[in-house]
């Protein structure tokens, strides 16, 4: 396969190109299949039908392992979803339950979302309708009863749990 | 019944928010599907009856339907035909829940759906295999018919027993008749099938056309 069919047939609209890729396949394969009938019917008998007949056959088996392959992508990307979804859901939760720890307001938890979203101070006072100055001061909070020193700290906070020990095997390896 | 049980339960988020009721059909469900409404529309509307162009439509159209009927086997789980089985009766329920305003949610067809689509299969079956058995098993056979007479050989009709009506056998009359009938049905199921996706998708405010035009990622 070369590198444009390969990058045609990536991601997202796979599945499109082979379902298409199967129509065609289909369509070829009704018309000799067809064809094939009536040559039997016309007592057409010989070399040509047996090479139609296998055609026929090599199309037909295409079209099912292409059926078989389209099903298998299509899966894939179904359980990539859930995954994502259910990855997407527990960090959501852990975030939350740690808010709930540390006794953050309801509107310290909705400054310190935005702050994990990456929103920086403007663009948090803008969104809430607040002063930079309150947001500021309530950042200020959040980050002193998480116990870190600013929003870098803070945002390391949750990546940490999700890079596992990737820290003490690192120097071991390299 | 256990079939759409599990099935509703599946349809939800594992959070048990009703977001993933609406059917995700697949590509290839997609186009066989508008593809078989552009043949039917196209044979009944633009084609002349007969004519080469009919003809390969009509192949078209059996393409797409045996491609469809593969994919109920091996397809993923709401294109399979074990997750919508025939059951008229659950149809009527539904249509009764519908009546009411309750119709639930499927992964799949609904019961009245899932009839409608057997039915649809069911007469493209009998048309494009009664148009195969009065034209001949060869796609090729008329079109070649044409080219040759367009290139002035008449010898070709002469030698098919002639293209008149004049010459035709009862059973091929009783094949016309039989593929008139099932064309006009086909129609007729055809616009019972808008208008019941119309009505459940007013009555019951879910858009039921967008699952089968757009993959449900783009319209998030």
């Amino acid at each position: 396969m070369t590198a444009q069919a390969s990058s045609l047939l990536a991601g997202r609209r796979r599945p499109v190109a082979l379902a298409l890729f199967l129509l065609v396949q289909m369509f070829a394969a009704v018309f000799f299949v067809g064809d094939a009938i009536a040559d039997v019917l016309e007592g057409d008998v010989g070399p040509h039908l047996y090479f139609e007949m296998l055609v026929a056959l090599a199309l037909a088996l295409g079209v099912g392992l292409g059926a078989l392959a389209l099903r298998q992508t299509l899966e894939e990307m179904k359980a990539q979803d859930v995954a994502l979804a259910s990855a997407r859901g527990a960090l959501g939760d852990v975030i939350a339950a740690q808010f709930t720890a540390w006794g953050l307001t309801p509107a310290e938890r909705d400054v310190a979302f935005l702050a994990l979203k990456g929103l920086d101070v403007a663009e948090i006072a803008e969104l809430r309708g607040r002063a930079a100055g309150t947001v500021r001061a309530q950042l200020a909070r959040i980050y002193a009863k998480a116990g870190v020193s600013g929003r870098a700290q803070f945002a390391a906070w949750f990546v940490e749990d999700l890079l596992g020990e990737g820290l003490e095997t690192e120097p071991q390896h390299g | 019944m256990t079939e759409s049980g599990s099935g509703l339960s599946a349809g939800l988020s594992p959070k048990g928010q009703a977001t993933a009721t609406l059917p995700r059909w697949d590509p290839l469900l997609r186009l066989t599907h508008w593809g078989v409404a552009g043949v039917v529309l196209g044979n009944y509307a633009l084609t002349k009856e007969g004519s080469s162009v009919h003809i390969a439509l009509g192949w078209i159209g059996l393409g797409l339907l045996a491609l469809r009927l593969i994919w109920g086997f091996v397809g993923p789980a709401e294109a399979r035909f074990a997750s919508f089985s025939p059951n008229p009766m659950a149809a009527l329920r539904h249509l009764a829940s519908l009546a009411r305003g309750q119709a639930p949610h499927y992964p799949s067809h609904n019961p009245a759906g899932a009839m409608m689509a057997y039915a649809l299969w069911a007469c493209l079956a009998v048309l494009t295999v009664t148009g195969i058995l009065m034209t001949g098993a060869s796609p090729m056979k008329q079109a070649e018919l044409e080219a040759a007479v367009a290139a002035g050989d008449w010898s070709a009709v002469v030698e098919e027993g002639g293209d008149g009506e004049e010459n035709e056998s009862p059973g091929g009359e009783a094949l016309e008749e039989v593929h008139e009938v099932a064309a006009n049905l086909i129609l007729l199921l055809a616009l019972l099938h808008v208008a019941g996706v119309a009505v459940e998708s007013r009555v019951m405010r879910r858009n039921l056309v967008a699952p089968m035009l757009v993959p449900r990622r783009r319209r998030r």
